[in-house]
């Protein structure tokens, strides 16, 4: 009896000690993270413009799966997902691997190069973008000087072409950031596993489809899934260059927030609603990639 | 022991989402406290400083550095704050800092887009001053009163008009064989067959048109006294809507008969008038400054009124995006009142100032028989432009922009690229209708 009653004290002391070590951070996340988001998730039951709300239920989120305007943004959305972010990561892996290769010169140049668009601030260069392209842009005039296309292009004011902007905006913009990672991850791969396969008389092909791929697998995981969270929260291009636009061609969810909120009549209460379905998206499409692609200790 | 720690972390987030609660309402009435204190302490109401926030430093900022000056000699003491943001920002500020539920870091005096002013009176309502024995609403144009009042109390002071004009390149015009008389009683068919004159004669442009805005849609409607809304301001009313049927009939039939150019943004737009590319811009008269700001064209430029409908009782005149000044319900807003008051609301020779200086064309009724409204304007060959808008100002039909222009026209752009693909005009205004009554609540 003694004996249980001594070591239950020692587990309460020992627990005691831990968390004492970690309610500061603790308190912190509880504050200006779960809060917050409780807030958003109790706002998410309430309807009415600016600071007139009232609760009514599940409103908001019945009024999601009707909403025109709501819908054509989540497949907006998508289509920049399933095309962008496999082109991207594709495009980094492949750079990636020429950037490692021991024998290229001026490799730190090259680095550099491809990972600066990374560095620059999301507004400067959208906007940079939007000059490039627009009708009596640079993209056009050179493209109408080597005689590729025989009319300007309408970059932006087209919905088709106005999607494809924002999809090489994009692309431009984060393909060095997920090259890092690959470069990285490349430079811990061990050389004699390489000098082993190409003694075997393995392709170059062959060696990275059988030893980098499989090797760098859980930073693809990481970086398709980092990619993912990024494109469901797309905002600075697409408010930048279209504004959403034309019509609704180019809008995304967050986009679509922002209208709620700011450009229409303040609906808070249905903006946080919008919110959650994209935490709701991020979730599932995270379990999904790691049931995919993850260990199974991952 | 585990449920005992569960029991005080979620004690501590009650704690916290308390008190940051009874936090905002200590503000709130702390700063209250503070005014009944000055208020006692120095005789009149009079704060020592008051903010404004507005946008467009050549037109808005610069009017209110003149009503700034103007009040520096009656009240020298009191320090006017003019903070210049962008419209967009200023809006994202006014509702996190209204929904916030404090009022610290809102400005004293505010400039709002008529279009939206609604939105903020209806979803802020005690946010805002009653202006109502500061300043008369019937001293203003007719228009002005729907936007910036509600219930019968007056919260804005009317500012800019929007009243529009049809400016055109004269040169073009006569190259084509017109000349700006020929413009004076025309409807947007007749319009349209000159653009194609002109396209022919010269091979300019006759309009240059964002498919993102639908500015020129809001005139014709206006023009004929209809609106996005029914007169209730809540009622979408697009199926059936005749005017904007016609306006939708227009805009097709512009961008269809090659007269239209297309722009991206405002940049692009002031572009292509300064550059000479389009031959004609029916738009709101605040474009004004940037219209004269290509020196080269002095002389080439001319204002007709605005076209009309013709299926429909429409007038030569209508309104886009003017905005007005709204006191906030903070500490100090018996010194903004007086302000606005002073200036604004009753400085007939200020707003000569205005004119001649900035080319502000005010609403304020007294204003219009004043001097500087009848002068004639070397820019656009002598012509009494200001007297011109002053007359049209007077006829603008006055509706009820309600609270939900810019969701509607949102809905309306998707539906304007249907029917420019081919669909049908009336499933475009009825599917329009459905989409605005499921979304506006």
């Amino acid at each position: 009896m003694q004996h249980t009653h001594s070591k239950l004290k020692l587990r309460t002391k020992s627990v005691l000690t831990g968390w004492s070590f970690v309610l500061l951070a603790v308190i912190l996340i509880f504050v200006f993270y779960f809060y917050p988001m409780l807030q958003a998730l109790i706002l998410s039951f309430q309807t009415g413009t600016g600071g007139n709300l009232t609760f009514t239920g599940f409103d908001n989120y019945s009024r999601l799966l009707s909403d025109q305007t709501f819908l054509v943004s989540v497949k907006n959305t998508f289509i920049y997902l399933l095309v962008q972010v496999p082109l991207m990561i594709i495009l980094a892996l492949f750079i990636s691997v020429l950037l490692n290769d021991s024998k290229l010169r001026f490799k730190g140049f090259y680095r550099t190069a491809i990972f600066l668009p990374c560095v620059t601030s999301l507004v400067a260069y959208s906007v940079v973008f939007k000059y490039l392209f627009a009708g009596n842009g640079l993209v056009n005039t050179l493209l109408l000087k080597l005689h590729l296309v025989s009319a300007p292009i309408e970059w932006i004011t087209d919905p088709f072409w106005a999607k494809i902007t924002i999809i090489i905006a994009i692309t431009w913009r984060w393909t060095g950031y997920n090259m890092i990672f690959y470069l990285s991850a490349l430079q811990n791969i061990d050389h004699s596993i390489y000098e082993a396969a190409r003694i075997d008389g393995a392709s170059a092909s062959r060696q990275f489809f059988g030893i980098t791929v499989p090797l760098l697998k859980p930073i693809i995981l990481f970086t398709s899934i980092t990619s993912t969270i990024g494109t469901l929260q797309l905002f600075d291009e697409v408010m930048n260059i279209t504004k959403g636009g034309p019509g609704n061609a180019t809008q995304t969810i967050s986009q679509y927030i922002y209208n709620l909120s700011f450009k229409y009549s303040a609906d808070f209460g249905y903006a946080a609603t919008v919110s959650y379905s994209i935490v709701i998206m991020i979730a599932l499409l995270s379990v999904i990639q790691f049931k995919v692609a993850g260990d199974k200790n991952g | 022991m585990k449920k005992g720690f569960a029991l005080v972390l979620i004690c501590l987030l009650l704690l916290t989402a308390c008190s940051s609660n009874s936090g905002s309402k200590n503000t709130g009435s702390g700063a209250d406290a503070g005014k009944t204190e000055n208020t006692a302490a120095s005789e009149p109401a009079q704060a020592k400083e008051i903010t404004i926030w507005a946008w467009d430093p050549a037109f808005n900022i610069a009017a209110l550095e003149v009503a700034k000056a103007e009040y520096a000699k009656t009240n020298p003491d009191v320090n006017i704050n003019i903070v210049e943001y962008a419209q967009a920002d200023i809006i994202q500020k006014l509702n996190t800092g209204l929904n916030s539920g404090t009022t610290k870091g809102l400005p004293n005096i505010v400039l709002i887009e008529d279009y939206r002013s609604q939105s903020f009176l209806q979803s802020y309502k005690d946010s805002f001053y009653d202006l109502s024995s500061s300043i008369k609403g019937a001293d203003f144009a007719d228009y002005k009163s729907g936007p910036t009042s509600l219930d019968g109390k007056q919260y804005g002071v009317p500012f800019d008009s929007g009243v529009t004009g049809l400016y055109v390149r004269t040169d073009y015009l006569e190259q084509a064989g017109y000349k700006l008389a020929d413009l004076q009683d025309i409807d947007w068919k007749q319009y349209i067959e000159i653009g194609k004159a002109v396209k022919e004669k010269t091979g300019k442009a006759l309009i240059t048109l964002d498919p993102n805005d639908l500015g020129l849609i809001r005139v014709m409607i206006q023009s004929a006294g209809e609106w996005y809304l029914k007169e209730d301001g809540k009622t979408p009313n697009l199926a059936g809507n005749a005017p904007l049927k016609e306006a939708f009939e227009i805009y097709k039939e512009l961008t269809e008969s090659n007269v239209a150019k297309v722009h991206a943004d405002w940049s692009q737009f002031v572009a292509a008038l300064n550059s000479g590319d389009v031959a004609s811009v029916p738009t709101g008269n605040w474009i004004t400054p940037s219209i004269t700001a290509e020196a080269s064209q002095s002389g080439k430029w001319g204002i007709a009124p605005l076209p009309k409908l013709t299926a429909n009782e429409s007038v030569h005149a209508s309104n886009l995006g003017g905005s007005s000044w709204y006191v906030m319900n903070v500490d100090g807003k018996e010194t903004a009142a007086d302000f606005m008051a002073k200036t604004f609301g009753s400085n007939v020779e200020m707003y000569q100032k205005l004119l001649t200086d900035i080319g502000v064309i005010g609403t304020f009724k007294a204003a219009a028989g004043g001097e500087a409204y009848s002068q004639g304007n070397e820019f656009f060959s002598g012509q009494k432009v200001v007297a011109d808008f002053a007359a049209w100002t007077e006829q603008i039909p006055s509706v009820n922009y309600g609270i939900n222009t810019y969701a509607i026209e949102d809905i309306l752009i998707v539906e304007m690229q249907n029917y420019l693909n081919g669909k049908d005009i009336d499933s475009v205004l009825n599917d329009a209708q459905a989409q605005a009554e499921s979304q506006i609540k």
